[in-house]
């Protein structure tokens, strides 16, 4: 018999940190496949079953919103009796806060929800959980996306995706919109994540658990899906146009649709260009 | 000789034993249902979860196409497990290939779970009443007082004061047997098992103390499954809250009281009605894993030159280093001794016999109850000790 082990956390013991796509005009477009009520009965069954595996299991939801993004449920904070009605309560005073926020400016067409924000958020949270003690739970983000990806936050969403990188946490993509969301591609592609656009969003609940409730010890084991392919491309910096040629600026590797005189990030001056290959550079 | 081993691995060990029936009403539960399912295997976890919702039976070999090939052995352990405890159930269908089906009873708790998030077991205290209540601290130092005075008290040490033990000493010989061994004229004496016993942590001594006194149940009239629910029940309480002993039935009371002895629970009396509170031993006790907070600060330093400083002013601890120790010393905060051949040799007469499991729980024990100064270093004991003292014993033989 061997003496009693030293270890003090099982393996399976994880942070799930949840972002969950509030964006009104997604949800209320055509795009989206099943209703949002649905939708979050479903997102909240999943996190009861996560919280269910083990009694150490932290989850914590992040609404991310057209213009806002907030920490909307903390399981840590205990109450496992009204779970639900205080994550639906805080959801409720986000979205109203969101929409007050969304007065000023308005939006053509669907608009994209602030996913830089809400995964700096994540990241933010996950990095305090690291610094509090020696002992953590194996952190990981499930984003549940819906709407566009915004152009415009093609750098923040960049720099988060490497910061998850760094401290090696996962982040797994659920798609539920209509489209392929190249940001999220990329960012479970670099991160070692799962990318997931579900085939049949009524099922959600079935997708959720089967691919997204997985540890990370037991992906060593099991089954999940593979990325089919990775849209790389990348958004210029003057007019957050997604591109598959550009200009890059060499001393900060700036990309731009078009000759500019100097560079907008760095400030560097450009010499004219000689010809159209010398200076464009393709992206791969 | 036959040699009593002590299995102390978790709760659920006993649970899977049980027999197909009592097995089947333990699922009637809800929080057993829960408990079982966190208790195994990630994997087992993760089929279970992922089969909640399918009505069909799913074949092995399409359990199988879940698994990459690295995981085989892991899969056939949690496939395993989930027999065992009857939560698949393993058919045979026409083509003549293997299915299997969740337990129904056991699914439908899970699902209501699911959907409705846990409800704790029953209503603590309101807040309105006033009572006070000891702090999580008092309760913590409440519990490790208790489980020390019984265990000095199982040992039979002479050091045990004479306090109002209420534990009976019929249940005290239920739980000395195979710990103690009673030899014409002298007194008892520690078997091996015993020796492994003081020198586990405090959770793996719980264990072995719940697993006699669940075995012994039947002796008294009470249904080991009934018993086994109310303590797995009793880890769903919330640590430090008090709840009204009035909502258990007698089976129970009688057990909270036998519980309140070893430490796991506190009674309190109010003015009107009377509380159980349960303590942090209690609420671990489902979690096969050592909780960090419950574990105990070190106190015990090794030198290269085989001394060895325990900053203790425990009575149990002096007792347990006697074991392999001599003790040269006691100052009111301080134990001196030295480990020697001759008191390692001393341990290991008496019937217990000088095999490397013995050895390892001693360097084990160091090792885990390091001084914190000392724990910060690797290794925590110094490697000659480590190396020399099971080296003692066979240059002897």
């Amino acid at each position: 018999m061997t003496p009693v082990s030293s270890k003090q956390y099982a393996d399976d013991v994880s942070l799930l940190m949840v972002l969950i796509d509030t964006n009104p005009l997604f949800w209320s477009s055509t795009a989206a496949p099943l209703p949002f009520s649905k939708f979050l009965s479903q997102v909240l069954s999943f996190l009861n079953s996560i919280l269910l595996l083990n009694q150490l299991n932290q989850v914590m939801v992040i609404a991310t919103g057209l213009n806002s993004c907030d920490y909307i449920y903390d399981s840590s904070l205990g109450l496992t009796t009204q779970r639900v009605e205080t994550l639906l309560q805080k959801l409720e005073e986000f979205v109203i806060k969101d929409e007050e926020l969304n007065k000023d400016d308005s939006v053509d067409g669907i608009g994209s929800s602030l996913l830089s924000g809400s995964l700096s958020m994540a990241l933010c949270y996950i990095q305090r959980v690291f610094r509090s003690g020696s002992l953590h739970p194996q952190p990981r983000i499930l984003c549940m996306h819906g709407s566009q990806d915004g152009p415009g936050q093609y750098v923040a969403i960049m720099n988060s995706i490497f910061s998850a990188q760094r401290s090696m946490v996962p982040i797994d993509s659920c798609v539920i919109g209509s489209q392929h969301s190249a940001f999220l591609q990329q960012a479970s592609y670099i991160t070692g994540g799962v990318y997931l656009k579900p085939q049949q969003p009524d099922g959600l609940f079935q997708y959720l658990t089967t691919v997204f409730a997985t540890d990370l010890h037991s992906r060593n084991f099991l089954q999940l899906p593979k990325p089919v392919g990775v849209d790389f491309r990348a958004s210029c910096f003057c007019h957050k146009n997604t591109i598959d040629m550009g200009y890059i600026c060499s001393v900060c590797l700036s990309i731009f649709c078009k000759h500019h005189k100097k560079c907008s990030t760095c400030g560097s001056a450009f010499g004219q260009p000689q010809t159209n290959v010398s200076t464009s550079n393709q992206k791969s | 000789m036959p040699q009593v081993r002590i299995i102390a691995k978790n709760f659920m060990d006993m649970v899977a034993s049980l027999p197909a029936i009592k097995l089947d009403k333990l699922y009637h539960n809800p929080f057993i249902c829960e408990a079982i399912l966190r208790s195994m295997p990630p994997l087992a976890k993760k089929y279970v979860l992922q089969m909640l919702y399918i009505d069909v039976p799913v074949t092995a070999s399409l359990l199988n196409e879940w698994v990459l090939p690295d995981g085989a052995s892991k899969h056939r352990v949690a496939v395993d497990r989930l027999i065992q405890l009857r939560v698949f159930t393993e058919l045979v269908d026409r083509k003549k290939e293997t299915t299997y089906v969740l337990n129904q009873m056991f699914k439908m708790n899970l699902r209501e779970h699911i959907i409705n998030g846990g409800e704790p077991p029953r209503k603590p205290m309101a807040a309105n009443i006033t009572v006070r209540l000891p702090s999580l601290e008092d309760l913590d130092n409440y519990a490790a007082q208790q489980w020390e005075c019984f265990l000095l008290h199982l040992i039979n040490s002479a050091e045990a004061e004479v306090t109002t033990k209420s534990i009976s000493p019929s249940m005290m010989k239920v739980f000395q047997r195979g710990l103690l061994s009673q030899r014409d004229k002298e007194g008892p004496r520690l078997t091996e098992s015993g020796f492994q016993f003081l020198l586990m942590d405090t959770n793996a001594q719980l264990w072995y103390i719940i697993r006699e006194y669940i075995s012994n149940s039947e002796d008294r009239g009470v249904d080991s499954a009934d018993l086994i629910s109310f303590l797995l029940e009793l880890s769903f309480h919330v640590t430090g809250e008090a709840y009204n002993v009035d909502t258990l039935d007698d089976v129970q009371r009688t057990t909270v009281k036998d519980l309140a002895d070893l430490g796991l629970i506190k009674l309190q009396q109010g003015r009107k009605d009377s509380w159980f509170i349960p303590t942090k031993l209690a609420t671990n006790l489902s979690i096969s894993l050592s909780d960090a907070s419950s574990r105990k600060q070190g106190y015990v330093v090794v030198e290269t030159n085989f001394r060895l400083y325990a900053y203790s002013t425990s009575k149990l601890h002096c007792e347990i280093l006697r074991l392999f120790a001599r003790i040269e010393y006691q100052l009111p905060n301080l134990i001196v001794g030295s480990i020697t051949k001759e008191n390692l040799y001393q341990a290991f007469q008496n019937g217990i016999t000088a095999d490397q499991a013995s050895i390892k729980y001693i360097v084990s024990f160091l090792q885990q109850n390091a001084h914190p100064r000392v724990a910060e270093r690797v290794p925590s004991v110094p490697e000659n000790v480590t190396d020399q003292v099971p080296h003692h014993l066979y240059s002897n033989d």
